[in-house]
C-alpha cells in the first residue's frame, strides 16, 4: 500500500513526548550515569588538579566492558521475564578455558576468541533447553548451572593460572586508543539490529504476556532457547574481555558478575516483570556501577567497602525506579 | 466512527457454501471442572453462527479448542473437511482461523502500532524491521477498517477498553481469516462500535467466509445471525436458523423463566440504611452516591468495564479513595485495607467475581479455604483450634450443600465449578457480614447451582443483609434486584426500580448515549 | 496441554486420599535421604554407622537452620539471596562481641540475632511495600552486608576478629548428651517449631493462602505485607543463627564461610519438595533435603571426588529433581 499523506493522523503526544513517558526508566538511567560520573570527574579534578585524560577515561571504559558485555546478556534474558544466575559460571568457564590454551599468534589467538564464545553459545543452549523444554523455573535452572559451570572452570584450571598473550591485550583492552569505545558501539549496533528482527520482537512479546505472545503465532519455546544462546554468548565476550585485562584465568573470579549484572540491569530501568526497557540502559546501569570503584578511591573510601556501595546504589536505583515509575503512571 | 468500505482492503473471493469447521465428540475438563460433553458444532461459509449459551456453558472453550489454543481431551476437528489436531494456535491460523478472543491477547507494554504489526513488520532490503515505519503503517490500517482517535504510539497498556477490543479485532482481520470467531466481541464495545464491527461482519459474509460469535446480548444475535447453536452445561443442544427470545432461555437454561428466578421479598419501608456511600471518587469510581438498606440487593449494571470493579473494590477498601464519604451503620468508617472491611460496624463482604486468580487458594484444602477469613475466631492465642474449626466448617458445607468427603484433606481445585463457588460463598458466610458485595458470582457455574445462589441470596436478605450485585448476565441483573444503577465512566448515569427493570431497559439505559470512542 | 490433562487425570485416579502430592514429595525427600545412607554403607561399610550419621547429621544441621528462613520466604514465592553474607557476618559479629567469654556470650546472640532480623526488616520492606522483586533486593542486601562485613572487621584483620566463640556457646552446639550433639537437639526443636507454626497456627494458614494466591488472601483480610516482612525478617534471624552455629562448631569466624549455604539451602528446599513458586511444601522437607544433600557430598568425599566434582554433581543433583517434580504445569 503506498503511504498517501491525505489521511488525517491522530496523535495524543508529540513523538517526543510519547518516548519521555515509555521510555522514562532509560532516562533515569543516563541520568544516574550522568550524576555518577559527575561526582567522579569532580572528585577526579579536586584531587589531580586537572581532568581525566584520554588514557584514564580509555582505562575505565576497559574495566567496564566485562560487565557491559554480561549485562547486555542479562538483560535479554530479563525481558523474557528470566534470570541467569549462571553468568558466573560461564565467565568462569570461558576464562579458564581460553587461558590454559591460547597462544601469542593471530590464529590461536582468533581461534580461541572464537572457541569461547562459542563455549557460552553452548552452557546457553544447556540453560535456554531445561527452562523452555523441561519447563522449569530459570532461577533455579540457572543456580544449578551455575554450580556445575563453575566446578567445570574449576576442573580446568584449578588454581589461578594460565596465561593470556599479552598480544591480546594490545587488541582487547588497549588504553592508548578508543578501543573500548569501539566495542561498546559494535554492541548496541548488535543491539540495534537485534530490536529489529522477528527475533527481537518475539523477546519483547514473551516478556510481555507469554499466553499471548503464543496466541499471536509467535514460537516462544525456540525463541526462549535463542535468548539464553544469545545471553551465553555475550558472558563469553565479556569474559574475554575481562581475560584480556587480567591475563590470566580464575575460575573464582566471576561471582561478583552475578550481583553486578543484575544490578546494571536494574539500573538500566529493564522491568523485572519482563517486556518493557532497553539494554542500552543496561548498558548505562553498567557503566555507572563500574565507576563506583574508582568514585570510593577519589572519594578516600576503604575499597573493602566497595561490595555495600554497590548494593545500596541498587538500592536507591530500584526505590528511585520506583518513583519515578509511579510519576509516569500518574502522568499518562 | 465512519463506515468505509472495507473491499478496499480485502479483495473479493467467491462466496462458498461448504462446511467450514466441524468438531464432534469434543470433551475438555479442567481440574474437575467439565466445560464440555461429548459436544458437536458446525459451521459453514458464506454464514454468521451465533453460538449462544449461559456463563459456562463450554462456548468459550469450543472456540479456544477450534482455535487450537486448547488441546481437546476427546473428540475431533475437522476443518474445511479435514481432520486435523491443531498443535498450535499458528497452524490454525495457517489453515485461516482467526480468532478475536474474550480476554485480550494484545500486548500491553507494546505499542498500538507494533501489536498491529506483530509478525508482519516492514521489513528492509536487509530484512530488518523498520520501526520508524511502523506508526504510519498502522494509521493506514487503521484509516482502513474505518477506526479513527488512535494514536498508534500509544502503549496499548494505556488504552481504554473498547478501544484495545476494536485494536484486537481489526489485528484479526488484518489476516484475512477464511472462518472468524468472535468470542463476546461486543461486551467492552460502545452502540457505534457494535455497529462498526457489524458492518464489517456483514461484508465478509457476502465474501462468503465464515464468522462465528458469541454474545450475551439477543438483539445482537437477532440482528446478525443466520444460524444459531445453543450449548447449556458443556453440551451440544441444538442448531436452528429461527428461534424468538423466550425458547431460546429455555433451551439455555433447561427452564422457563418463572421457575429459573425465586421471588423477592420487598425490604422494609423503615428498615436501616446499611451502607450510604456519599460522592465516592478513586480511580475509574467518580463521585458515585447511593444507599442500601438492610433486606435490599441493590444491583450495578452497565456495559462491561465502566467502573463497576472499580467501584465494588474501593467500597471493600482494597484500593483506596480519592475522596468522599462510607457510612456503615449509619456510622461514618474510613477503611484502609479489606481486613477494616470485613471487621467494620456491620461487617463488609466481598465475593469476587474471579474465583481463580482472586477467590480461591486452588491447591490448598476446603477446609483452609473456608476458614481463612474467621481464623482469629476460632483460634486462640495464634494456634488454630481444629475441633471448633472442623466443626464450623462442616456446617456451612451442609448448609450450601458443598460435595465433599474430606474437608481437611479434598483440594479446592479438584471441586466442580458450582462447589469452588459455593465454598468461596462459604467463606464469607462464616464471617457473618451484614453487607455483602457480590461481584459476577454466577459466572461459570452451572444452573442448578445459580439456582441455589438466587435462593440464598433470597435467605440472606430475609435475614436483613444488605446487598450490592453485579452481575455480567443482564437477564439475570433484572430478576434478582430491587433498584439497578446504571454506570458509565465510573459515574452513576441512571437508576431503574422495581417493575420498570428487564433486560431491554437495562441493555438500552447503558447504551444510551455512550459515547464512542 | 497434555501434562495438564495427565496431572488432572493422576490427581483422579489417586489411590489412598490423605496421601496428597504434598506428603509425597516429603516422603520422596525421606526415601532419597535414607537411599543415599544405605547405598552408602555399600560402598564404604561404615558409611551407615552411628558415628558416621551423626557427624553427617550435625553438618546437615547447618544447612538445615539457613533452609528454615529459606522456606518460610520460598512459601510465599520468594527467595533470600542475602544468606550468604548475613551468615557470615553473624558468625564474625558473635565471636567480636562476645570475646570468646561466656559472661558476653546471651547478649551477642541475641546481639547478633537481631542483627539478621535488621537485614530480613529491609528485604521484607522493600519487597512488601516498594514491590522490588525478591532477586533484587535480596542479591542487594547482599552485597550490603558483605560490604559492611569486609569494611568494619578491616577484611577480618581487626583485633576481636581471632576471638573464639564462647565455650557455652561451643557446649551447646558440639557437647553431647546421651550421645547426641547439641546442634542435634537444637535442629530437632527448630523442626518442631517450624513444624507447629505452619501446620497448627493462623501464622502458618496464612503463609500458605498468600503463597498460593496473595490477591485472594488480600481480599480475605489477611495482612499479606505484615506476613511478608515477618518471614524475611525470620529469613534473616535463621541464616544468624546458623552464622552463630557455624562460629561455634569450627571455633572461629572466617571470610567466605557462607558462600557454600545459599546454594544448599535452596537446594534442600527444591529437594524437599517445597515449590518454588510457593505454596506447596512444608519443612520436614527441607530437612529431608539437607540431609540428603550432606549425605550426597560427604558419600562423594569419601569417593575422593575432587572439589569440581562435587560441585557439577550438586549441580546436576538440583537439575534431576527439578525435572522429576518442578515442571510448571501450564505449557508454553
Amino acid at each position: 500500500m503506498p503511504p498517501s499523506e491525505t489521511q488525517p493522523r491522530f496523535r495524543s503526544r508529540s513523538r517526543w513526548g510519547h518516548f519521555s513517558v515509555q521510555q522514562a526508566p532509560l532516562l533515569l538511567s543516563f541520568a544516574i550515569l550522568a550524576g555518577t560520573f559527575g561526582v567522579y570527574v569532580g572528585l577526579f579534578v579536586a584531587n589531580q588538579h586537572h581532568f581525566l585524560t584520554p588514557f584514564e577515561g580509555q582505562s575505565i571504559v576497559n574495566t567496564a566492558l566485562p560487565l557491559v558485555f554480561a549485562a547486555v546478556g542479562q538483560s535479554i534474558v530479563v525481558l523474557t521475564r528470566g534470570i541467569d544466575l549462571s553468568v558466573g559460571g560461564v565467565m568462569a568457564l570461558t576464562n579458564t578455558i581460553v587461558a590454559s590454551n591460547m597462544h601469542a599468534s593471530t590464529g590461536s589467538m582468533v581461534a580461541w576468541s572464537l572457541i569461547g564464545l562459542v563455549i557460552g553459545a553452548g552452557a546457553g543452549l544447556v540453560n535456554g533447553c531445561l527452562i523452555a523444554f523441561g519447563r522449569l523455573q530459570p532461577i533455579l535452572v540457572t543456580l544449578a548451572t551455575l554450580s556445575i559451570y563453575t566446578g567445570l572452570a574449576i576442573k580446568v584450571l584449578p588454581e589461578p593460572g594460565g596465561a593470556i598473550p599479552v598480544e591480546y591485550t594490545k587488541y582487547m583492552a588497549n588504553v592508548n586508543g578508543p578501543w573500548g569505545l569501539i566495542y561498546v558501539a559494535g554492541l548496541l549496533l548488535v543491539w540495534f539490529v537485534f530490536r529489529r528482527t522477528p527475533f527481537g520482537v518475539a523477546v519483547y512479546a514473551i516478556g510481555n504476556d507469554q499466553a499471548a505472545a503464543r496466541a499471536s503465532g509467535i514460537k516462544v519455546r525456540p525463541a526462549k532457547v535463542g535468548v539464553y544462546v544469545f545471553a551465553g554468548t555475550l558472558y563469553s565476550a565479556g569474559a574475554l574481555f575481562f581475560s584480556a585485562t587480567t591475563l590470566g584465568g580464575d575460575a573464582t573470579a566471576f561471582d561478583p558478575f552475578i550481583l553486578t549484572s543484575i544490578a546494571a540491569v536494574v539500573l538500566g530501568g529493564i522491568s523485572f516483570f519482563g517486556g518493557r526497557g532497553s539494554a542500552v540502559g543496561a548498558v548505562a546501569g553498567a557503566f555507572a556501577l563500574t565507576l563506583v570503584t574508582p568514585l570510593l578511591f577519589q572519594a578516600n573510601v576503604n575499597q573493602l567497602y566497595t561490595d555495600a556501595f554497590q548494593g545500596l546504589f541498587l538500592v536507591l536505583a530500584v526505590v528511585l525506579a520506583g518513583l519515578v515509575g509511579r510519576l509516569v503512571s500518574a502522568r499518562a | 466512527m465512519t463506515e468505509r468500505p472495507v473491499q478496499t482492503i480485502l479483495d473479493g473471493t467467491e462466496p462458498r457454501t461448504s462446511r467450514a469447521i466441524e468438531a464432534s465428540g469434543v470433551s475438555k475438563h479442567f481440574g474437575g471442572v467439565q466445560a464440555l460433553r461429548s459436544a458437536s458444532f458446525s459451521a459453514d461459509f458464506g454464514e454468521v453462527h451465533a453460538l449462544v449459551g449461559e456463563n459456562g456453558a463450554g462456548k468459550s472453550t469450543m472456540i479456544k479448542i477450534l482455535s487450537a489454543v486448547l488441546a481437546p481431551d476427546e473428540g475431533t476437528v475437522r476443518v474445511k473437511g479435514d481432520e486435523v489436531s491443531l498443535a498450535s494456535p499458528l497452524e490454525a491460523r495457517r489453515l485461516g482461523v482467526g480468532t478475536v478472543f474474550q480476554e485480550l491477547t494484545l500486548l500491553p507494554w507494546m505499542t498500538v502500532a507494533e501489536n498491529l504489526l506483530l509478525g508482519n513488520e516492514p521489513l528492509s532490503r536487509t530484512r530488518l524491521i523498520r520501526r520508524r515505519q511502523l506508526p504510519a503503517r498502522a494509521d493506514e490500517i487503521l484509516a482502513g477498517y474505518g477506526v479513527e482517535g488512535i494514536d498508534p504510539l500509544e502503549l496499548v497498556a494505556s488504552l481504554p477498553l473498547a478501544q484495545r477490543q476494536t485494536i484486537e479485532i481489526v489485528r484479526t482481520l488484518l489476516r484475512d481469516p477464511e472462518i472468524l470467531f468472535l468470542d463476546e466481541p461486543t461486551s467492552a464495545l460502545g452502540e457505534r462500535e457494535v455497529e462498526w464491527l457489524f458492518g464489517l461482519v456483514r461484508d465478509l459474509r457476502e465474501r462468503g467466509r465464515c464468522i462465528i460469535f458469541t454474545s450475551h446480548r439477543w438483539g445482537e444475535v437477532v440482528n446478525i445471525a443466520d444460524r444459531i447453536t445453543v450449548f447449556r452445561n458443556g453440551e451440544f443442544v441444538t442448531t436452528r436458523e429461527h428461534m424468538d427470545e423466550a425458547e431460546a432461555v429455555t433451551l439455555m437454561t433447561g427452564r422457563t423463566i418463572e421457575r429459573m428466578y425465586p421471588e423477592l421479598p420487598r425490604p422494609a419501608q423503615d428498615a436501616e440504611v446499611a451502607l450510604d456511600v456519599r460522592d465516592l471518587r478513586g480511580a475509574r469510581v467518580d463521585g458515585v452516591s447511593f444507599q442500601v438498606r438492610r433486606g435490599e440487593i441493590l444491583g450495578v449494571g452497565g456495559l462491561a468495564g465502566q467502573g463497576q470493579r472499580d467501584l465494588f473494590m474501593t467500597l471493600f477498601a482494597a484500593r483506596r479513595p480519592s475522596g468522599g464519604e462510607i457510612s456503615v451503620g449509619g456510622k461514618r468508617v474510613r477503611l484502609r485495607n479489606p481486613h477494616d472491611a470485613i471487621d467494620a460496624r456491620l461487617g463488609i463482604a466481598l465475593v469476587p467475581e474471579d474465583r481463580k486468580s482472586e477467590g480461591l487458594m486452588l491447591p490448598l484444602s476446603v477446609r483452609d479455604n473456608l476458614s481463612l477469613v474467621v481464623l482469629s475466631r476460632v483460634s486462640a492465642g495464634g494456634i488454630v483450634r481444629r475441633l471448633l474449626e472442623n466443626r464450623m466448617v462442616w456446617r456451612m458445607v451442609e448448609r450450601l450443600q458443598i460435595r465433599t468427603r474430606r474437608v481437611a484433606v479434598q483440594e479446592v481445585g479438584t471441586l466442580s465449578g458450582g462447589n469452588q463457588q459455593k465454598v468461596l460463598i462459604g467463606r464469607w458466610l462464616l464471617a457473618e457480614p451484614d453487607i455483602m458485595l457480590l461481584y459476577d458470582i454466577t459466572r461459570g457455574v452451572d444452573v442448578g447451582t445459580k439456582h441455589d445462589i438466587y435462593q440464598l441470596m433470597v435467605d440472606l436478605i430475609r435475614e436483613g443483609k444488605a446487598l450490592l450485585f453485579y452481575s455480567s448476565d443482564t437477564e439475570e441483573m433484572a430478576h434478582v434486584c430491587h433498584r439497578v444503577l446504571i454506570m458509565r465512566e465510573g459515574r452513576i448515569a441512571g437508576e431503574l426500580a422495581g417493575d420498570e427493570i428487564d433486560a431491554e431497559r437495562l441493555v438500552a439505559a447503558a447504551l444510551k448515549e455512550h459515547a464512542a470512542v | 496441554m497434555s501434562v495438564a490433562t495427565a496431572a488432572a487425570k493422576e490427581r483422579i485416579r489417586r489411590v489412598p486420599e490423605s496421601l496428597t502430592p504434598n506428603r509425597l514429595r516429603t516422603i520422596v525427600a525421606f526415601v532419597a535421604a535414607i537411599a543415599v545412607f544405605v547405598i552408602g554403607d555399600i560402598l564404604h561399610p561404615g558409611f551407615g554407622s552411628a558415628e558416621s550419621v551423626k557427624a553427617i547429621l550435625l553438618t546437615a544441621s547447618f544447612v538445615g537452620f539457613v533452609a528454615a528462613g529459606q522456606t518460610f520466604v520460598v512459601l510465599v514465592g520468594g527467595i533470600d539471596l542475602s544468606v550468604p553474607w548475613v551468615l557470615n557476618a553473624a558468625a564474625i559479629l558473635v565471636v567480636t562481641t562476645s570475646l570468646g567469654q561466656d559472661g558476653r556470650a546471651a547478649w551477642a546472640v541475641l546481639l547478633t540475632l537481631a542483627m539478621g532480623l535488621g537485614f530480613g526488616l529491609v528485604n521484607g520492606l522493600a519487597v512488601a511495600f516498594l514491590a522490588v522483586p525478591a532477586v533484587v533486593i535480596t542479591l542487594a542486601m547482599n552485597g550490603i552486608a558483605q560490604g559492611l562485613t569486609l569494611g568494619l572487621s578491616q577484611g577480618l584483620t581487626c583485633s576481636s576478629c581471632a576471638s573464639y566463640a564462647p565455650p557455652v556457646v561451643r557446649d551447646a552446639v558440639t557437647g553431647e548428651a546421651l550421645g547426641i550433639p547439641g546442634g542435634l537437639f537444637l535442629w530437632l526443636g527448630i523442626v518442631l517449631l517450624m513444624t507447629f507454626v505452619l501446620g497448627y497456627t493462623t501464622f502458618g494458614r496464612r503463609v500458605y493462602a498468600i503463597g498460593n494466591n496473595s490477591e485472594a488472601s488480600f481480599l480475605a483480610g489477611v495482612n499479606v505485607r505484615l506476613v511478608t516482612v515477618v518471614l524475611y525478617m525470620l529469613s534473616g534471624m535463621f541464616a544468624a543463627f546458623a552464622g552463630i552455629t557455624l562460629a561455634a562448631y569450627g571455633g572461629q569466624a572466617s571470610l567466605g564461610m557462607g558462600d557454600p549455604y545459599l546454594f544448599q539451602s535452596i537446594a534442600a528446599v527444591v529437594i524437599g519438595g517445597v515449590s518454588i513458586l510457593g505454596g506447596r511444601g512444608n519443612y520436614l522437607g527441607s530437612t529431608a533435603g539437607s540431609v540428603t544433600l550432606v549425605a550426597l557430598v560427604t558419600l562423594l568425599l569419601a569417593e575422593n571426588m575432587p572439589d569440581w566434582g562435587r560441585d557439577v554433581v550438586y549441580g546436576g543433583v538440583i537439575l534431576v529433581i527439578l525435572l522429576l517434580y518442578g515442571r510448571e504445569k501450564t505449557a508454553v
